[in-house]
């Protein structure tokens, strides 16, 4: 019988809560133990599969004294709720991305954390994918020299599955506070602050949300982004940084070192594919936050840096919506 | 090598400049309907096959010229041409001044002379089924295009602003900014341009990211970039990704390929394979001349997306974004 130092409560059951979930199961010194989604009958799947409690409704799970950390993966309107009542009972918060919909509730989570004294991590995830950790490495290595031009590509097809929240603007944020938010984190991880943003994006969004983003550094890099939830080619992720001295390319289409092909296997094309690696990007990202909250350090992106990546998805929107160039400045 | 029989357009190389006038003296060599008169070049005859001592020389015996010429020297060349009555197939961009396209366009017109572009991307089998797939509404209607047409430093004039007019966006734009008119059958009213000079120390631009408004409501990124290395097997490419509201379309024109380990080299080469767009847009070109029609390419059309430029330009220098009008 291994030693449980954490215990784990889960919001959420879509594809974040469930993926998030099910990444605990395969720590050591984590125990899963609650599950709440909308419902309890919503959460009991999810429950019944990994062996932890269904919850009625995400206050009851953040009562609980059997849990240590509360991972909020609720539609992203309802994060602040979730997170301050989290933060309230005293418990660690890790919050899916994006931090919230709004600035200001994400400064709401950000001061409840602060006056409870607990911890909030945000999901960007794409900080642990070994593919983005690499090139930060070559990159700050000086590998291809400074960064001039660089070109980042998310494109999924979210219909049929995806839940009615996700696809309204208003409570999402759209593709852009979805995919290309992963991007604009991972800009900011790689190259600190940019000096403005220039957004273009499908009006009438829905399903066919797409948009393309140029970001602008003082001096350089510029950036171009592509956000897609109408990528019917399934999913997909590329990035192209080129540098003084070289280039850096990646394409999630070139890598997959498992390909499985028979009369009966679906095209799958909406379906994001679980990474061929020994432990996942999304186990990493817990087990890393879990080690930090262990030897007392803040979470690698915390509720500050989350909300700073949030504010630059915004300009990116409020560049879409105002036709106009956006000049960006960090946040207070 | 005479053939009786066949209608062939007697067709001259108005100087070497441009890396692709090799490519154009074989094409021009090749092409059973070309009689191929020699070149011209002012820096003294330096290549292979013909050439002529003077322009009017060339002009004398052809029908009509590729002007393959650094971008500043195109009007100048495409006067003569057409003051000697020669049609002419001008190397992209047609110029790099709205005046100078005019008076090339103007020139051209009282001469009764057709003027064309050396766009060859409208001549790939992979953007004819794009346009084919379009047309069809197999896409739906079309809201969205990233393309790219980034490519190795070409050298030379290419970074000279005095001959070249600009960098990295006054040579590689008008391929994609063209094709996007000519896909969608509509026309661009607004640009918006990141420009950066980040990797030769040149004084004009090797790295551009654009934005383009159409009438139509649809909207396209263009990154035209002199951005791939010199490790990067091959020049470089041309790809679009078409978001249209039933589909989404990708397009690579120079896809087909094989790889070439080359230890000899000490290099990874890649080997096209696919149809000859030169050839095909040549071919194009010079089958409209000799059966009296419009040319596929015209010296409008060479405006319009040299517009593009400009507004890129302007763009990049006031910081938002530039109606075409404002440069037109």
């Amino acid at each position: 019988m291994r030693s449980v130092s954490l215990r784990i409560g889960v919001i959420g059951t879509g594809f974040a809560g469930s993926t998030h979930a099910r990444a605990c199961t395969g720590l050591s010194s984590v125990r899963l133990t609650a599950i709440a989604a909308a419902t309890a009958a919503e959460a009991e799947p999810l429950a019944v599969e990994l062996g932890a409690r269904a919850e009625a409704d995400a206050a009851t799970l953040c009562a609980r004294e059997d849990v240590d950390l509360v991972v909020v993966a609720s539609p992203t309107y309802l994060h602040a709720e979730h997170v301050i009542a989290a933060a309230h009972a005293g418990k660690q918060v890790f919050c899916e991305k994006p931090i919230a919909r709004t600035i200001e509730d994400a400064r709401a989570m950000v001061a409840a954390c602060d006056a409870a004294g607990v911890r909030l991590a945000i999901g960007h995830v794409v900080r642990f994918f070994p593919e983005y950790r690499r090139a930060k490495e070559l990159l700050d290595a000086g590998a291809i020299g400074r960064a001039a031009v660089v070109t980042l590509t998310r494109g999924t097809l979210s219909v049929g599955a995806a839940r009615a929240w996700y696809l309204d603007p208003a409570k999402s944020g759209g593709v852009v506070l979805d995919l290309m938010l992963h991007d604009l984190d991972a800009l900011r991880w790689w190259f600190g602050e940019p000096d403005h943003v220039y957004g273009k994006r499908l009006a009438g969004a829905g399903a066919l949300d797409y948009a393309l983003a140029t970001v602008r550094y003082v001096d350089r890099p510029m950036v171009q982004l592509e956000a897609s939830w109408a990528e019917h080619g399934g999913f997909r992720t590329t990035y192209e940084i080129r540098g003084e001295r070289g280039m850096l390319v990646h394409d999630s289409r070139a890598v997959s070192p498992f390909v499985v092909h028979s009369p009966t296997a679906q095209g799958g094309a909406s379906v994001i594919p679980a990474p061929t690696l020994r432990e996942t990007p999304y186990r990493r990202q817990l087990r890393d936050l879990i080690e930090r909250l262990g030897r007392g350090e803040p979470p690698l992106v915390d509720g500050r840096e989350g909300l700073r990546s949030l504010a630059l998805g915004l300009a990116v929107l409020e560049s879409a919506d105002r036709d106009e160039v956006v000049p960006w400045s960090v946040p207070a | 090598m005479e053939r009786t029989g066949v209608k062939r357009l007697r067709v001259g190389l108005v100087s070497w400049a441009h890396v692709h006038a090799p490519a154009i003296a074989r094409t021009l060599a090749a092409l059973p309907q070309v009689a191929f008169t020699g070149s011209f070049d002012e820096t003294g005859p330096r290549r292979e096959g013909r050439t002529h001592a003077t322009l009017e020389a060339l002009l004398s015996e052809s029908d009509a010229v590729v002007v393959a010429s650094t971008n500043t020297a195109h009007r100048r060349y495409t006067l003569a041409a057409a003051s000697a009555g020669v049609h002419v197939l001008c190397e992209k961009p047609l110029a790099t001044t709205v005046a100078d396209a005019r008076a090339m366009i103007d020139a051209c017109r009282r001469s009764g002379v057709q003027l064309g572009v050396a766009l060859p991307v409208r001549s790939s089998p992979a953007m004819l089924a794009l346009k084919d797939a379009v047309g069809r509404g197999t896409l739906g209607t079309i809201r969205a295009i990233r393309a790219a047409n980034p490519g190795q430093y070409p050298g030379g004039w290419f970074g000279d602003p005095a001959e070249a007019g600009g960098g990295a966006a006054m040579d590689h734009t008008v391929h994609v900014a063209d094709a996007l008119r000519w896909l969608l059958g509509d026309e661009v009213v607004r640009v918006y341009a990141e420009l950066g000079a980040f990797l030769y120390g040149l004084p004009v631009e090797d790295c551009g990211l654009l934005t383009l408004d159409l009438r139509g409501g649809a909207f396209a990124s263009i990154d035209c970039s002199w951005s791939r290395p010199a490790t990067y097997p091959t020049w470089g490419g041309v790809t679009l990704h078409v978001v249209g509201d039933r589909g989404t379309v990708d397009v690579d024109v120079f896809r087909q390929s094989l790889t070439h380990y080359d230890d000899a080299a000490g290099a990874v080469k890649l080997v096209g394979w696919g149809d000859d767009l030169t050839a095909l847009m040549i071919g194009g070109f010079v089958d409209a001349i000799l059966a009296g029609r419009t040319v596929p390419i015209t010296g409008e059309d060479g405006l319009r997306s040299l517009e593009v430029v400009v507004a890129a330009y302007r763009s990049a220098a006031l910081g938002r974004p530039v109606r075409i009008s404002e440069v037109a």
